[in-house]
């Protein structure tokens, strides 16, 4: 849950390029078997769910799947599918990979499906929030370091960036008992110490109990708003955002 | 005859100089016999050797390299050795020196995320596998007596919890938390494995609670996985134990109703597996908060009346207390802000808001909790201690593209985390009011502590625990103040455990793949 999969896809992660075994699979399921077990393998009007078969789930390379796809299973009313050898394979491969997504651990990971389906808000009323309720119109302009925002970031990735940031830098300053002061790049919090690097690129370090830390949080302002927002507020936003074109 | 049946039953025990179930009834001194210490889960120690006037003078006294995966297992301390593991491997180490006294791997496929630890009866140890296999091992040699299979690895099932021994039986939760597959507790036989009963999380069609889901698929397929040591209460021989979210985990929309008994804490008889009370910490969950934090047992008073309580501070951000004997509720305490509850309902659970639950276009979400993190309750200073945290985030519902009745997956949405912040906060365990906190440094959005740390108290009026920052320390207990910390090279990531031996107290902690002891200076 505190994990956070910002950081990896801010960085556009390549797309791993589809399994041809996989998308002959996908294809040669739903001529032969979508009708029953539906397009996806996870269960249709006359056939259960082959991600939660304990068939598919303890094969191996089609030991256990093929007999059933040669054989069917007439008791249960599925009848034979003639399928060749290498199709046998590509279905396999098809419904082992429905599985493997199926089975996923953890719900941070880059917002599934198209976009669009976040484009739900009113842009005249984001518009509204940005320059009155927000405040938002203090710091940032849409025709200033807003232009074009939308063009820059798919819808789901600004969503979370104008709500919170990712901070990348945060300058600080450290006054030593004698006085002496550096300022820089914080590197590290922690209950006990700080560490910095300085304006010449210098790593440097203190115990927090022998200095002045001075923080500035210059998203005190997003955070603030994190309270505010109702759901429509933030997707009235970033129809507006969408909107900066 | 059967009298004579049992003393031979019995007979494989009678040379052994293992751990005596009745040890596990006291306070635990000069040994570590569980997971918690003892039964109440409450983590505390009588030990006070290493204490507030001294613990500033605290040394490693030996540290032990498993040269493995961050050990999350609290260890056991019986007869001067120390019992620990990670997944596929159990250690037993010279609890004074830190040598090896022999070491136990097992290849499996399955889920490596974690393992808590072995459970120990007589001279034999327990040891749950990531393939959801239990071995039974000889404690003296580590060699393998059995090797039963509990549930199918290929649907997600694996064991990291350690089983709790009540009386002669195991009690064995169950992990799994990657496909739509239903949790349950079992009894089993120290002696072979065998079965002795089986309490599923989620009821069948007709049976009580069944009236909470929508059909008998969704509730064959609901979740409520057993994942961390339950407690018990031998006078009213009941065991508790939380269970842990609904699936599919944020797709609400596929399973309306309140989804007994996920996120909750159940109280069953301990010989019969049979359910006395349940309490339901998270009615309807949608956002993976697992009741499965470690239940507290205090025997103290409420409202100026002697009671037998228990306390959980939960992933939902709510501080329950509740009666033991009945499941009354006595307290529900936010221990930090939210925005998905609109109260409490007349059972003392929280009510979540429909427009809270993830959405298509997205939930912005605040919430507070914590995890599998030990929490500490210390009958001298009377609070409750729970490493926790705070944040922010925006959740988002996805329904399979076909049918949307169904989830997308096993997850059925996403979360996308915004700003978060950790803290230590000591409670007042009668009202759940916060007399002290050490809020971590938040920077960049998200504090550098992603991991939160189990705790331990001790009569020495201290508390040990560790940060996300890797900061290993000794706390006055009743005032949050430091008196000892240092950096070991790694966050901690084991509860710190305790035990006196030969006259020297030592406070073990797991720190990565390192476990270190630390103990006074030696005279």
């Amino acid at each position: 849950m505190l994990v956070t999969a910002l950081g990896v896809w801010a960085q556009g992660r390549p797309q791993a390029p589809p399994d041809p075994a996989i998308e002959r699979g996908r294809a040669q399921f739903g001529q032969s078997c979508g009708f029953c077990h539906g397009p996806n393998a996870n269960g249709g009007t006359h056939g259960p769910s082959l991600i939660r078969s304990a068939v598919v789930r303890h094969d191996e390379n089609g030991n256990l799947i093929g007999p059933v796809i040669r054989d069917g299973r007439p008791d249960l009313g599925m009848p034979p599918v003639p399928l060749s050898p290498n199709q046998v394979s590509d279905i396999v491969a098809f419904v082992k990979s429905r599985v493997a997504a199926a089975d996923i651990r953890s719900a941070n990971r880059p917002v599934q499906g198209s976009g669009d389906k976040l484009l739900t808000g009113n842009s005249a009323a984001g518009k509204a929030f940005f320059e009155g309720a927000g405040g938002c119109a203090g710091c940032h302009s849409p025709t200033g370091d807003l232009a074009g925002i939308s063009r820059k970031y798919p819808a789901a990735i600004l969503q979370a960036r104008f709500l919170y940031p990712q901070q990348r830098r945060r300058i600080v300053t450290v006054t030593e008992a004698g006085g002496k002061q550096y300022s820089g790049e914080l590197l590290a919090l922690t209950d006990y110490d700080v560490s910095i690097q300085d304006a010449g690129g210098w790593y440097r370090s203190w115990p927090l109990d022998s200095i002045k830390l001075e923080m500035k949080d210059s998203l005190a302002a997003h955070f603030n708003l994190l309270t505010k927002y109702t759901d429509t507020d933030m997707h009235n936003m970033l129809a507006y955002l969408e909107s900066l074109k | 005859m059967r009298k004579l049946a049992l003393l031979l039953a019995a007979g494989s025990w009678l040379h052994s100089q293992g751990l005596d179930p009745a040890a596990l009834l006291k306070p635990p001194t000069n040994t570590w016999p569980s997971y918690n210490g003892d039964y109440t889960g409450r983590r505390y120690s009588t030990l006070s050797q290493i204490n507030k006037t001294n613990v500033g003078t605290l040394a490693m006294a030996w540290a032990f390299q498993t040269h493995q995966q961050s050990i999350k297992s609290t260890s056991l301390m019986v007869n001067g050795i120390l019992y620990f593991t990670v997944p596929n491997h159990v250690w037993a180490v010279d609890a004074r020196t830190g040598r090896q006294v022999w070491h136990f791997q097992r290849q499996s496929g399955g889920n490596m995320i974690g393992q808590r630890g072995v459970a120990m009866y007589r001279d034999r140890l327990y040891f749950g596998t990531p393939d959801a296999h239990l071995i039974c091992l000889d404690a003296r040699s580590g060699k393998q007596v059995w090797d039963l299979e509990i549930a199918d690895y290929k649907f997600g099932y694996y064991i990291s919890v350690t089983p709790l021994v009540v009386k002669d039986r195991l009690i064995m939760g169950m992990s799994n938390d990657q496909s739509d597959i239903p949790g349950f507790l079992e009894a089993r036989s120290p002696e072979d494995g065998k079965i002795l009963w089986h309490w599923d999380a989620v009821p069948k069609p007709g049976e009580p609670g069944s009236e909470t889901w929508p059909n008998a698929d969704t509730m064959a397929h609901g979740g409520g996985a057993t994942w961390i040591p339950g407690s018990y209460d031998p006078d009213l021989n009941l065991i508790y134990w939380g269970t842990g979210n609904p699936h599919p985990v944020l797709a609400g929309k596929v399973r309306r109703g309140a989804n007994l008994y996920t996120c909750s804490i159940v109280a069953l008889n301990a010989d019969t597996g049979k359910m006395a009370w349940y309490f339901q910490a998270s009615p309807h969950d949608t956002q993976d908060r697992d009741a499965n934090e470690s239940i507290v047992l205090m025997d103290a008073d409420f409202k100026g009346k002697p009671r037998k309580l228990l306390a959980q501070a939960s992933r939902n951000g709510y501080y329950f207390v509740l009666d033991r004997a009945t499941g009354e509720s006595l307290l529900s305490a936010e221990f930090g802000p939210q925005n998905w509850s609109a109260g409490l309902n007349s059972r003392g659970e929280p009510i979540p808001k429909p427009d809270k639950e993830p959405q298509i276009a997205g939930t912005l979400f605040e919430g507070s909790g914590t995890n599998w993190w030990s929490p500490s309750f210390s009958p001298d200073t009377k609070l409750f201690y729970v490493n926790a945290h705070h944040h922010f985030m925006v959740s988002y519902l996805t329904l399979d593209e076909q049918n949307e009745e169904k989830a997308s997956d096993h997850q059925g949405g996403t979360n996308t985390t915004l700003w978060s912040q950790s803290m230590l906060l000591a409670l007042d365990y009668e009202t759940g009011k916060v007399r002290w906190r050490r809020d971590r440094p938040a920077f960049g959005g998200r504090d550098a502590s992603g991991q939160g740390s189990g705790i331990l108290s001790t009569a020495g009026g201290l508390l040990f625990t560790g940060d996300g920052s890797g900061d290993l320390m000794a706390l006055d207990a009743a005032t949050g103040k430091t008196l000892w910390h240092l950096y070991p090279g790694g966050n901690l990531t084991g509860a710190p455990m305790t035990y006196e031996l030969q006259g020297r107290q030592y406070v073990v902690t797991a720190v990565d793949s390192v476990l270190y002891a630390w103990a006074l200076p030696e005279r």
